[in-house]
């Protein structure tokens, strides 16, 4: 609980007041207020939006859909997180995922079958083209964070830079035009009825996510215990491994009714001779990859941030970069590793972009820096530096996404999405300062 | 001039440091003993700080050398500093502001257990330490920025106190607080030099340094005017040396008629 | 996006060329293509052309050879430059190709405002200007392109004439551009939609505009898609067709129906991309407009020589037979009118735009758009379309 998000945390040591408000029950859970609110707003968002629709927008499938196409922008907020928090910026996101996309794309269709004598029928093609993507991102989030970090040239004219001239290396990369045919194996990555583990499988992965929650409680408590520090009541604990739990079985449960679509559905029965009842047959798609994939993104990146020591001197610089280096903190080292993180997420979330086109565009990825930052700073992510959680970010990026396809659903253009993306912006980080200057 | 003890703990060479053209300590030496405190005064811009961010590895110096133990050794960093045990709190308190009190006593050597922070453990050390310096201090998990200032400098001092400095440079220790936090940090360099520590003791407050030093160095414009013990000089002798950069035995009586004018 | 600037040019083509529409075409025979031909070869004929930038694959692999051989084969000498995506370097290339004795220009200017200090160059030496592709403000040049309206109305056909009743969606293009926001919808209504949705034998699922995608982006039609999918769903319809404006669009629309594993209802889409082209013949997509650049450097090489040879550009006709029956202007070969959106009126030849569905794919493979390879990746042989063959 070190890495602060708001300005008057909650002490451990606080007694219960005599007066027992709603706020100070939650505060008695030590549960972030900021993401409890997002949340709530969250929830507002969909439950409006399905009131709009007369109904039909809170879908398992509708839900999952969005889910899917939140899920590239939120993985990279999740990097956005640390490296806005050490006081640095990337503008050339989109631009990496563009040019890792585009890798995937060609790498699949020419130059492992003609160039690297890797053909179709190459096993793992999918593993080696995931793992030079990443070596990719990771390449050119270290250079760029070489010279931010050791030459010292501003991060915003770097990754502008990048943001420019990695965009024209896809043109180069592609001659100008788009790519298409990639391995099925690689297309899971993308979701969709068949990018999905399947219910039995969800369910299995639902339950076996819940042990460490309560494992981590349970563990917690006992550390607190041994030093003799003040712990949270017990029935705070125990709510907290009672939602933590119902949620993730909710999830799951939620993620299952999600179905195969008739079609496939038929299709599959008659290519396996299984009969077709009555009301049709039903095919719980399960969660999707791209979701998994997001889920262990933000838990590795919040443990990296949270327990971790790189974690903690990106918060320590974003607070104060003076007393990070006084303090012997090989500085300049830590911020390059903030953007080879960079690359790393870019070349996941060009994974699942270039899995769900089947292939790459000139564009694919352009924008995604704006939306990036979008949901970083609805996240409650700090320009100022210091101040930002991963789980948040995550949320944002839902949080915009969630807007971006209720609108669609309700007919509403492009354009009207970002009027309503922008404003939402604003207004959330204006809520954000208002709530910090009356807090300090 | 000096006091018999077997060695010194701390003696700096003939320090030099420029800045582009401004040399800002100019051929200083200066020494220091265990269990002593030596105040180090002088105008703004005379250079205390900067030779003392020499010793605790902030900023490299031009030419010179330094001796722990009479031992010659080489700090070109915060690290280095460190491992030789030369803790520092800084005028500015060098803390991060949105971290709470134990990740700030650790920042930059945590306590980790399977690779991961094992922040129960750390938490538990600076309740212990907290607990010595400033029994009060209860809250662990609030970001330093909404702390009082007594209690934010009561954590840069657990810092030193808890990683068993040898060493302790204290910048303006007092600068940021009221008069009952200065009392405070008054009491607990006395009871560190007690301990055997060695404390550099930066500050213009002149009632400050006659109060908790034994010896008193003075520098102007980047030299070092002398250093006198506090026993033998009065501290208008002081006030002298700081504000007109000449050793007590140079000045004359018009300079103390102008001083007092 | 060129063909974007283009389209919005091209469009204000169509208006004047439907004011053009009472001339009658004239008949031309494979005699006079020989005798105009003949004609050139008596005289020395130079064409210099100066390109705005080579590196954009079409010009050298499509239009520059077409355009030479057809100069060529007439007698004539082809001298070109590249400019680089240079205002600068093409105003130098002219001036370099007027003094390597060039009869005719054509010009595929990088700007048509500063390319009008080399106008002025040509006129001053008496040298007729082609402007090839992308208009120039001058009532003196000749102005060869393709027309965009029908690029919509071809689009718009091949869909209702293998859907007549059904649901609709319609995809758009960036909004800000003119081309997607009017001139291309304006083909569809003049394919018969919008009387089409007037009488009620189609529903448009997704209001009477469609949804618009800003900057043509694939991914965004693949995220509106997605929604106008579920959205669907969850009110019971189904899609029929799809009208998507261009390649991009319509390749996130595919994106977007395997994910959710809807079937592949018939999309439009134009451009002749190569990853769109596949899905023609996969079966993903049923059209696909393509403008054959083959035909516009034939059209340049043909009027070039002409104009060397004297011919006013009023008296300009292109030679039956040279041009593809399709692509040729819908106008007839004699030079048109053509009003600019500044009021100027040039003469001009307005081409046709190619509609490609699994039938007519070969046409793609002759033109050099496309290798068969790359056109039948992954296509089933059983399925195959005939060019699959």
């Amino acid at each position: 609980m070190t890495n602060v998000a708001d300005a008057t945390p909650v002490s451990s040591e606080v007694k219960p007041p005599a007066r027992t408000s709603f706020r100070s029950l939650l505060a008695q859970t030590e549960v972030d207020l900021r993401l409890f609110g997002m949340l709530v707003a969250l929830a507002a968002i969909l439950l409006t939006f399905n009131v709009l629709s007369g109904g039909t927008f809170f879908r398992p499938t509708n839900m999952v859909t969005l889910a899917v196409q939140a899920t590239g922008v939120a993985i990279i907020a999740t990097g956005m997180v640390m490296v806005i928090v050490s006081r640095n910026i990337d503008l050339s996101v989109g631009s990496v995922v563009g040019v890792v996309a585009m890798t995937y794309a060609l790498l699949m269709t020419d130059w492992m079958p003609n160039v690297l004598g890797m053909g179709v029928d190459f096993p793992f093609r999918w593993v080696i083209a995931l793992g030079l993507g990443v070596g990719l991102g990771a390449a050119i989030g270290a250079l760029q964070g070489f010279i931010i970090a050791y030459v010292g040239v501003p991060s915003f004219i770097v990754t502008l830079g990048g943001l420019l001239s990695i965009r024209g290396v896809v043109w180069y990369l592609s001659s100008g035009a788009a790519v298409s045919g990639l391995d099925d194996s690689f297309q899971l990555i993308g979701g969709g009825a068949q990018g999905s583990i399947g219910g039995t499988a969800t369910w299995i992965l639902g339950i076996v996510a819940c042990l460490p929650i309560i494992a981590l409680l349970i563990s917690g408590r006992r550390q607190r215990r041994r030093y003799g520090f003040p712990v949270r009541p017990v029935w705070a604990e125990a709510l907290l491994g009672v939602i933590g739990c119902g949620a993730v079985l909710g999830l799951a449960a939620f993620a299952n009714a999600n179905l195969w679509p008739q079609g496939l559905a038929n299709r599959y029965a008659a290519e396996h001779g299984i009969p077709i009842p009555a009301g049709g047959l039903h095919i719980s798609t399960g969660l999707p990859y791209p979701i998994i994939l997001l889920v262990g993104v933000t838990l590795v990146m919040t443990w990296m941030a949270t327990r971790r020591r790189f974690g903690r001197y990106v918060y320590a610089y974003g607070g104060n970069p003076d007393a990070a280096e006084l303090a012997g903190i090989n500085t300049r080292w830590t911020i390059l590793k903030t953007y080879v993180l960079m690359g790393v997420l870019c070349a996941l979330a060009a994974a699942i972009a270039a899995a769900r086109l089947n292939g790459s565009t000139l564009d694919v990825g352009s924008g995604y820096e704006l939306y990036v930052i979008a949901a970083a700073v609805v996240g409650g992510t700090s320009f100022a530096g210091g101040i930002g959680t991963i789980p948040g970010a995550v949320l944002g990026a839902f949080v915009m996404q969630s807007l971006a396809y209720g609108l669609s659903f309700m007919g509403v253009n492009s354009p009207g999405q970002n009027v309503v993306a922008g404003i939402v912006l604003i207004l959330a980080v204006g809520f954000d300062s208002f709530n910090r200057r009356r807090g300090s | 001039m000096t006091v018999a003890q077997p060695t010194r703990l701390v003696e700096m060479r003939d320090i030099n440091v420029a800045f582009g053209g401004v040399h800002a300590v100019r051929d200083v030496t200066i020494d220091l003993y265990a269990g002593e405190v030596v105040g180090l005064v002088g105008g703004n811009g005379a250079g205390k700080s900067t030779l003392m961010r020499v010793l605790s590895g902030a900023h490299p110096a031009d030419s010179g050398e330094i001796l722990i133990d009479g031992t010659k050794v080489s700090i070109t960093n915060p690290r280095d500093a460190k491992a030789l045990k030369i803790e520092t709190i800084y005028q500015t308190l060098a803390l991060a502001d949105n971290v709470d009190a134990p990740a700030n006593l650790f920042l930059g050597r945590e306590l980790t257990s399977l690779g991961m922070l094992d922040d129960s453990a750390m938490e538990d050390a600076t309740r212990k330490v907290m607990g010595r310096l400033n029994p009060n201090f209860t809250r662990f998990k609030a970001a330093v920025r909404s702390l009082s200032g007594g209690q934010r400098q009561a954590v840069a001092i657990a810092r030193a106190v808890h990683f068993n400095a040898r060493i302790l440079i204290m910048d303006e220790p007092t600068a940021a607080l009221g008069p009952a936090e200065t009392a405070q940090v008054r009491d607990l360099i006395r009871q560190l030099k007690l301990e055997g520590i060695g404390i550099f003791l930066i500050s213009h407050d002149i009632h400050d340094v006659f109060d908790l030093s034994d010896r008193i160095s003075v520098m102007y414009h980047g030299r070092l005017v002398g250093t006198v013990k506090k026993s033998e000089v009065t501290s208008d002798d002081v006030l002298a040396m700081i504000i007109m950069g000449k050793a007590p035995e140079e000045v004359t009586e018009r300079d103390l008629a102008a001083l007092h004018r | 996006m060129l063909i974007r600037k283009l389209a919005a040019i091209t469009a204000v083509a169509a208006i004047a060329l439907a004011a053009c529409t009472s001339q009658s075409p004239g008949a031309s025979t494979a005699a006079s293509v020989a005798a105009s031909v003949a004609a050139s070869a008596g005289a020395p004929c130079t064409v210099g052309v100066s390109w705005n930038n080579f590196q954009q694959p079409r010009w050298a692999a499509h239009d520059e050879p077409n355009l030479k051989s057809t100069v060529e084969a007439g007698g004539g000498k082809y001298i070109s430059a590249d400019a680089n995506l240079s205002s600068e370097q093409q105003l130098t290339d002219v001036d370099t190709l007027i003094s390597k004795g060039a009869n005719v220009l054509v010009l595929l200017a990088q700007d048509n405002k500063a390319i009008l200090p080399a106008l002025k160059k040509a006129k001053d030496a008496g040298i007729p200007v082609i402007a090839y592709d992308r208009l120039i403000e001058d009532p003196s040049i000749l102005y060869l392109t393709f027309d965009n309206v029908l690029v919509g109305k071809a689009e718009a056909t091949a869909i209702l004439t293998k859907v007549p009743k059904g649901n609709y969606v319609l995809i758009t293009g960036d909004p800000g551009d003119p081309n997607a926001s009017t001139f291309l919808p304006q083909g569809w209504d003049q394919a018969g939609l919008k009387d089409k949705v007037a009488s009620g034998d189609i529903v448009l699922l997704n209001g009477p505009k469609g949804t618009a995608t800003d900057a043509w982006k694939t991914e965004k039609a693949q995220a509106n898609m997605e929604a106008i999918i579920d959205k669907a769903v969850a009110d019971g319809k189904k899609i029929d067709a799809i009208l998507a404006e261009n390649d991009s669009t319509a390749l996130g629309v595919v994106a977007a129906l395997t994910a959710k594993s809807y079937g592949f209802p018939p999309l439009s889409g134009q451009d002749g991309d190569p990853a769109n082209l596949n899905n023609v013949a996969l079966g993903k997509q049923y059209v696909d407009v393509f403008k054959n650049a083959n035909e516009l450097g034939k059209a340049a090489g043909a009027a070039a020589l002409a104009l060397c040879n004297g011919t006013a550009m009023a008296d300009l006709k292109l030679p039956a037979g040279l041009l593809d029956p399709t692509v040729a202007p819908a106008a007839g070969l004699s030079a048109q009118d053509f009003t600019t959106p500044n009021g100027t009126v040039v003469k001009s030849f307005i081409l046709q735009p190619t509609p490609l569905t699994a039938d007519t794919l070969q046409t793609a493979i002759d033109a050099k758009q496309i290798s068969k390879a790359d056109l039948c990746k992954g296509v089933d042989p059983a399925s195959a379309p005939a060019a699959c063959k």
